[in-house]
């Protein structure tokens, strides 16, 4: 049961991954990259790693792919240009794929096939198991990986935030703020005399261009 | 091992259900009831009424990269809040005081973001 | 359930560096852009405290070991570890970034990247260097390796209307995080071959002969390919001469010093300690990689107009000759090693706060043309950038020469006398472009306007003395030596007592 499961998921996780490099437009190939997150979350459910799964969906599928489509709609440029340099890269591409997989056969089948890394798998750690180690043991990784996420968050702001001068927009606070005396002038003026340069219409506090 | 799915399973194929059913469902009546009478106006891409005028494919504003790159961080976040929920209690102390040193790395993330104004959309 | 081993005072410097680089990105919201040099100031005073605790952390780990207790002091459920080596690099690194920030200050005001991010994001890439070479974990190792790099991502794109600096951004990027997937499955299948990701851990496995050769000696490929590709080493080096290029010339500095103390430190940790058994077998990888970056190096360093090009192929060559060093595997080969990276961050430093006091506003100075006749403009610094260059070719009586002596002793002690042959060639053909330089200065009339030197006093004091500074220490190499070879012992018979154990 759980090897023709494999099977399943390892045949539409290949076809998917190919689907990817292959697909015609863009967004259809972000499409594919999820369905390939989502069968390798399924493989590795098979393999009892549930929260790694379940992180792979909450976090690849939820959000690294909704930036890769913002990405991919955000490029305003032309796709058939550079789809044709595919052949011409292809064969690099196969050398290296066909090494990695020469590797990885030759790793995994040779005669020492003990690896002392794998017999840790086999207990199938959970997220209890995980949680019990993250925090304790590793907590210096883990807080370096905050600092990381920290140094994601000031990159991000620093490479895209720009103040616009230009952009005009409503500030309900100051619109609520504003006093009758804001708005309204009251001006004396006898009533006989001769009407003078028409008074300046008082600065709308509603809209306004932002400080700095 | 695999058995203890079985609600995930059952609630995948609830919602794919939901999904595909009033699809199928409509099409089938359509199929059944409806009359298919079409012409060249009917078929072609509807744009507010007029003929498409540009490609579909403009430049987005860098400031959904920007929320939806932050949103990824808070979301990582979430992922390691996860596991520590559940084993709060065998941790104890030192796990709990981990979690909130954690937290105030990145709540300096989140003042620096909000005064920044990264979180405003003028 | 506190683990017995927390020792958190151990790494008070990082603590304190990553609590103040949070207390300055915080502190930088309320400062207006034109009064940034508050910020610049405070950085600087950060810098200077965490030296101020790594020294007290040096001097505690040497009193250790005169005392006849191990010098290295572990931190973090063993994933941190406090011993000389590490605490020398850190200064080291702490010097080379502080020099960053004051070469370029000028220089980053003219082009609007004096900002608050400069700054933080120079602290969080030092807080990662620091972490590398304190890190006793793989993890660790990698964790401190990504902070490093991805907070020098951001800063090489800091300049937004620069396309050259976005492009070179980019390219950094891309193979910068190649390098890293690289290492990460490196790193799992050294994890895979022998259960740990603890440095000693695996190098005891790895002793009881409980392991995977197959896996291990292909992790082991991989790791030496994603350092490859960290340090700039032929073939992997491809990247280097754009990023220098087209990143700001402060960013070239930056990218171009401290991290190699870093990446020195981290292939002692993971070649020298974890995969200490393994040594001539990674060393017949390194000795081709080195031999290449020589070669390539040293023969597309002449070819080059562009005088950051130029350093930039020249930085290869001086990692092929650092790479000679460890490849030898023995004490004097990484204590030679560690010698040449801790002189080349000053040199690197000094070549390219030269270039940045030349350049102005609207200019700049990165052709090699751009140096004609900097003699009749400024004779000082005329002088100060001969002694750079010719520290850097390996002349006697400056560090560089030095150097490169002390990485050829370890090679004739290692019985490959051959291989220091070749490295002397292929100085002596590097020498040629680093000379062409001081002939320009010297001996080509002016092209257009003459400009003096710009940039503030206290750069061009800090300057003149960081030049004389090359000087000093090729006549005077010693005590800097054995201080170096000194940490380098300790740690090396540590990894060795830990075996045992």
């Amino acid at each position: 049961m759980t090897l023709a499961l494999f099977y399943i998921f390892a045949a539409v996780l290949v076809f998917g991954a190919l689907r990817v490099i292959t697909a015609k437009n863009p967004v259809h190939a972000v499409l594919w990259l999820i369905l390939s997150f989502f069968t390798s979350a399924c493989l590795w459910i098979l393999l009892k790693a549930e929260f790694l799964a379940v992180s792979l969906v909450v976090i690849y599928v939820g959000a690294v792919m909704v930036l890769f489509l913002f990405v991919v709609m955000m490029l305003d440029i032309n796709f058939e240009e550079l789809r044709k340099g595919f052949w011409k890269f292809f064969p690099v591409a196969a050398v290296v794929a066909a090494i990695m997989m020469v590797e990885m056969v030759l790793v995994l089948t040779n005669r020492y096939a003990q690896i002392p890394g794998a017999e840790l798998v086999e207990q199938a750690p959970t997220v209890q198991d995980l949680g019990r180690l993250i925090y304790i043991d590793y907590f210096l990784p883990f807080q370096l990986s905050a600092v990381l996420l920290l140094v994601g968050m000031i990159a991000a702001i620093g490479l895209t935030i720009r103040k616009r001068k230009n952009t005009k927009y409503q500030s309900p606070g100051e619109q609520i703020a504003v006093k009758a005396a804001d708005r309204v002038r009251v001006l004396k003026m006898a009533a006989d005399a001769p009407l003078e340069a028409p008074a300046a219409p008082a600065a709308d506090a509603g809209e306004q261009k932002p400080q700095a | 091992m695999l058995e203890s799915y079985f609600p995930v399973l059952l609630f995948l194929v609830v919602g794919l259900l939901v999904g595909v059913a009033p699809l199928v469902l409509g099409w089938g009546v359509g199929k059944v009831l409806g009359t298919v009478r079409p012409d060249p106006e009917k078929l072609s891409p509807y744009e507010c009424g007029f003929e498409p005028s540009a490609d579909a494919r403009i430049q987005f504003d860098v400031r959904y990269y920007l929320v939806a790159i932050l949103f990824i961080l808070f979301d990582l976040e979430v992922a390691f809040l996860v596991p520590w929920a559940v084993v709060l209690k065998e941790i104890g102390l030192f796990g709990f005081i981990s979690m909130m040193i954690f937290l105030a790395i990145l709540v300096v993330g989140f003042i620096y973001e909000w005064m920044k104004g990264a979180l405003e959309w003028e | 359930m506190i683990p017995t081993s927390l020792n958190a005072w151990v790494a008070t410097p990082e603590i304190f560096l990553l609590c103040s680089a949070c207390i300055v990105l915080l502190f930088d919201l309320f400062v207006s852009d034109a009064r940034k040099q508050v910020t610049y100031l405070l950085t600087l005073l950060v810098l200077a405290l965490t030296a101020v605790l790594t020294i007290q952390s040096l001097q505690q780990g040497l009193a250790l070991s005169a005392s006849g207790v191990s010098a290295a002091r572990f931190a973090f459920n063993h994933m941190y570890v406090a011993d000389p080596v590490a605490d020398f690099a850190k200064l080291g690194m702490l010097l080379g970034v502080a020099l960053v920030l004051i070469y370029g200050r000028s220089y980053a005001i003219d082009r609007g990247i004096f900002k608050g991010e400069l700054f933080t994001l120079t602290l969080f890439s030092l807080l990662g260097m620091m972490v590398m070479a304190s890190a006793t974990n793989f993890l660790t190792l990698y964790v401190g390796l990504e902070l490093l790099s991805l907070a020098i991502y951001a800063l090489v794109a800091l300049p937004r209307g620069n396309v050259r600096a976005s492009e070179a951004a980019m390219k950094y990027f891309v193979l910068g995080a190649l390098a890293s997937g690289m290492l990460l499955y490196g790193l799992s299948m050294l994890y895979g071959a022998t259960g740990s990701l603890d440095v000693y851990e695996v190098s005891a496995r790895i002793a009881q002969a409980q392991f995977n050769p197959m896996l291990l000696t292909f992790g082991m490929v991989f790791v030496v390919t994603g350092i490859g590709f960290k340090l700039g080493a032929v073939p992997f080096h491809m990247w280097v001469p754009d990023v220098y290029e087209g990143s700001p010339t402060l960013l070239a500095q930056l990218i171009g010093s401290a991290p190699k103390l870093a990446a020195f430190v981290f292939v002692l940790r993971l070649l020298g300690e974890a995969m200490g058994q393994f040594g001539p077998l990674w060393g017949e990888m390194l000795k081709y990689i080195a031999i290449l970056s020589l070669v390539i190096g040293n023969l597309a360093a002449i070819a080059q107009t562009n005088i950051k090009r130029m350093l930039a192929y020249s930085t290869i060559s001086h990692m092929g000759f650092l790479l000679l060093g460890v490849m030898t595997h023995s004490e004097i080969g990484y204590a030679a090693a560690f010698f040449y990276a801790m002189t080349y961050v000053i040199t690197a430093a000094a070549s390219f706060g030269l270039i940045m006091l030349l350049s102005r506003n609207g200019f700049e100075c990165e052709n090699i043309a751009d140096f004609k006749g900097l003699n009749k403009r400024s004779p000082w610094f005329a002088g100060m950038m001969l002694m750079v260059m010719f520290s850097m070719a390996g002349i006697p009586a400056f560090v560089g020469f030095f150097a490169k002596l002390s990485v050829l002793r370890a090679l004739v002690d290692s019985g490959l006398t051959w291989l220091a042959v070749v490295a002397i060639v292929f100085s002596l053909i590097g020498a040629f472009y680093y000379l062409r330089v001081v002939k320009v200065m010297y001996f080509d009339e002016p092209e257009g306007e003459l400009l003096a030197p710009a940039g503030e006093l206290d750069a061009k004091l800090l300057l003149s003395l960081n030049c004389l500074l090359l000087l000093v220490l090729g006549v005077f190499p010693n005590q800097l030596l054995t201080s170096l070879s000194h940490a380098v012992n300790l740690t090396m018979a540590g990894s060795a007592g830990m075996m045992l154990q």
